[in-house]
């Protein structure tokens, strides 16, 4: 036994080595709401074939990811869901206030599985029918997107009827996972998830019209304690520029003066 | 990038079990074979980690060994290196929840030798070292491996701890359970069920290995 415990300690001594040398590198270490999954993975590749300078992301809810910068997580650059984590980050000096900028304005939508008869070009009323059991959102206490799929029940006058059927996501990630696996029948989540081809082959969506819900305003801003910070603030112009915007709008991530293309 | 979760599974995986192993032991015969005050607070406390949800766990690390604490600060000054966000902080979160398993089967295994034996080693001379290396630690040795086989499997499937103190970083502490989660979050399921494939195959064959080991060692 004292043998196989001084193996498994030399084995961790001997492991150690390689360490620092993962995937990460020399690389950026971004860390990026749920929401932005597929439209960064495009554009992580497009900065790496554009700037030289490979990136890593790690994707999480908002809250958490805020909450991480603050107790030391390595990371470069933080892309929130909402803006008013990366201000409160940089008013306590954990993000560099001059670097904090609106990179995206969310949008929601209605979802439905491909096989579901479901009718969701119907909208929000949709969700007082019978036929609909569960309704699959993120968590709108600290997720910025739940808070705008309750905001939009409210506002149309349905969230009394609908309050029974509501099942929380972490983040708006898990909220349309839920519908994906047939456990829930709707799921209210991020447009730029529905419109992700691996996600757009499988379902329906209807979008949620933006005057029943306060804007999405997704803030980005660069960490504080980044020994990267010059490569960091290249790839937030980089998302806010010429080669940038065209990959968010796709994934219907659209800022003020670009207008809708839906 | 799979294989990277593997690779960092099975050093988080050694060294946490080497630390719930170690820490365990001491902590199981300090309970069974003594009596100090605040013996009960003790054993109140290595329990605590299996009543409290993965994340709440993971949460007090956090800030306790996060880099704003002053044990992070001390950590970060004599090693140079900061523990959380790192594959060792990872093992040091997957550890404790195991801690409690390892704690609870090696103290049973300790308090059934038979004190006879150990005060027969007193009397021919043996200081408390000796009566635990050559009479306590063989005659429980099976108990003792059966905790620290819990404790491996707890660590291995750790989650919510590991998440909130190590994160989700691929190739630097993204495990093989944090892989899945994020693979089922990106809709990947053919990666999903590759990865839990996977985990399971690390699982059982060292589970495996444990129990050939124990039966020879009987």
């Amino acid at each position: 036994m004292v043998r196989a415990l001084g193996l498994s300690l030399a084995l961790a001594v001997l492991l150690s080595g390689p360490a620092s040398s993962g995937p990460v590198g020399q690389g950026l270490l971004v860390a990026a709401a749920a929401d932005l999954r597929y439209a960064f993975e495009e554009m992580g590749d497009a900065f790496h074939r554009a700037a030289g300078v490979p990136v890593t992301f790690s994707f999480g809810s908002s809250g958490q990811l805020a909450f991480q910068v603050e107790h030391g997580a390595p990371f470069d650059l933080l892309f929130s869901a909402n803006e008013a984590f990366v201000w409160r980050l940089a008013e306590r000096g954990f993000v560099v206030p001059d670097s904090v900028q609106l990179y995206a304005v969310g949008r929601i939508v209605l979802w439905v599985r491909g096989e579901s008869v479901l009718p969701v070009q119907q909208g929000l009323a949709l969700l007082v029918d019978s036929r609909v059991r569960y309704v699959a959102m993120a968590n709108p206490e600290h997720a910025p997107y739940g808070e705008a799929a309750r905001q939009a029940l409210a506002r149309s006058g349905v969230l009394g009827r609908v309050r029974g059927k509501l099942v929380y996501g972490e983040n708006v990630g898990s909220a349309l996972q839920l519908v994906q696996s047939g456990n829930a029948d709707v799921g209210i989540v991020a447009l730029s998830l529905a419109l992700a081809p691996p996600v757009s082959s499988v379902g329906r969506f209807w979008l949620v019209p933006d005057r029943l819900h306060d804007p999405i305003r997704q803030g980005a801003g660069v960490v504080a304690r980044s020994p990267r910070q010059g490569e960091a603030y290249r790839f937030l112009r980089f998302v806010n520029g010429p080669q940038g915007r065209p990959i968010m709008r796709r994934y219907g991530f659209v800022l003020s003066g670009e207008g809708t293309s839906r | 990038m799979d294989l990277s979760a593997l690779w960092t599974s099975l050093k988080v995986v050694s060294l946490a079990t080497a630390l719930s192993g170690t820490a365990g032991i001491g902590v199981a015969y300090l309970l069974a074979m003594r009596h100090f005050p605040g013996r009960g607070l003790l054993q109140a406390f290595t329990a605590l980690p299996l009543t409290l949800p993965p994340t709440v766990l993971g949460y007090y690390l956090l800030v306790a060994l996060g880099r704003g604490s002053a044990l992070g600060q001390w950590v970060e000054a004599t090693f140079k290196t900061a523990l959380v966000f790192t594959w060792q902080g990872a093992a040091v979160a997957a550890a404790v929840p195991s801690l409690p398993l390892v704690v609870a089967a090696a103290r049973a295994a300790f308090e059934e030798v038979d004190v006879q034996l150990l005060e027969a080693a007193q009397m021919d001379g043996a200081g408390a070292w000796q009566q635990f290396v050559w009479v306590l630690f063989p005659l429980a040795h099976r108990g003792i491996l059966a905790g620290v086989t819990l404790g491996f499997a707890r660590a291995l499937g750790d989650f919510g701890t590991t998440l909130m103190v190590a994160g989700n970083i691929p190739g630097r502490t993204q495990t093989l359970p944090i892989a899945l989660y994020d693979a089922v979050q990106a809709g990947r399921w053919d990666l999903a069920t590759w990865l839990a494939v996977l985990l399971t195959g690390v699982a059982v064959s060292v589970l495996l290995a444990v129990s050939r080991l124990g039966t020879r060692l009987v």
